[in-house]
């Protein structure tokens, strides 16, 4: 199978996943029925997370470890949970993408990635402490195009 | 990722999941959907309204 990323976009990621500082662990779910784009998003996950020796990717299956997509919330497939690990520890950062990050999609995962790194938001102090008092739990959907 | 136990985001792709986005009635991108449909933010807004949105859904 070919790349999906060329060469310049290869070196222009790799550029850029220099400025990565803590390691970031990817969890993949697909899976195996009713799953149009589930090679080609595990493929691009794979050709990313081959480009730093900070990434670390596990590719599980929606259905046959159910159990532990239960336990991350994962409901869709392709899905990505961003997590990292902490000893043996998978420690989970909330952040999920669930279809392909292609398209304009493809710069946002890049850099969640670099935000994941650097264990920081990037948000206001006002913001975080909001976040912080939150008592109840939050779920935010973000709806994209990859156009 | 400033509270994991409390807030997961996930980015959906509109595309891929249609049911989802029309369940939550999704004409434009991008459109943030909050619990379930408590609450919903358009656009690309600044982060303060978006905190006002979450603010918001949670009292619904």
């Amino acid at each position: 199978m070919s790349n999906l990323l060329n060469e310049d976009i290869v070196s222009q990621i790799r550029e850029v996943f220099e400025k990565m500082d803590q390691p970031v662990h990817v969890l993949f779910f697909g899976a195996a029925q009713n799953c149009e784009y589930c090679g080609e998003a595990r493929q691009l996950a794979e050709e990313v997370i081959a480009l730093s020796d900070k990434l670390s990717l596990d590719v599980h299956d929606l259905d046959a470890d159910a159990e532990l997509a239960r336990a991350y919330n994962m409901d869709k497939a392709p899905g990505m949970a961003l997590t990292y690990k902490d000893g043996g520890q998978i420690v989970d950062l909330g952040i999920r993408y669930a279809g392909i990050p292609s398209g304009h999609e493809f710069s946002s995962f890049i850099q969640d990635i670099l935000l994941a790194s650097g264990r920081d938001s990037g948000l206001s102090a006002a913001t975080r402490a909001f976040l912080k008092s939150l008592t109840a739990p939050v779920s935010l959907q973000v709806f994209v195009t990859p156009t | 990722m400033e509270n994991p136990q409390m807030v997961c985001a996930e980015m959906v792709e509109a595309t891929e999941f249609p049911e989802l986005a029309n369940q939550f009635g999704v004409s434009g991108v991008p459109h943030t959907t909050i619990n379930n449909g408590k609450g919903h933010v358009v656009g690309a807004v600044p982060e303060g309204d978006l905190v006002l949105g979450i603010q918001k859904a949670l009292l619904n």
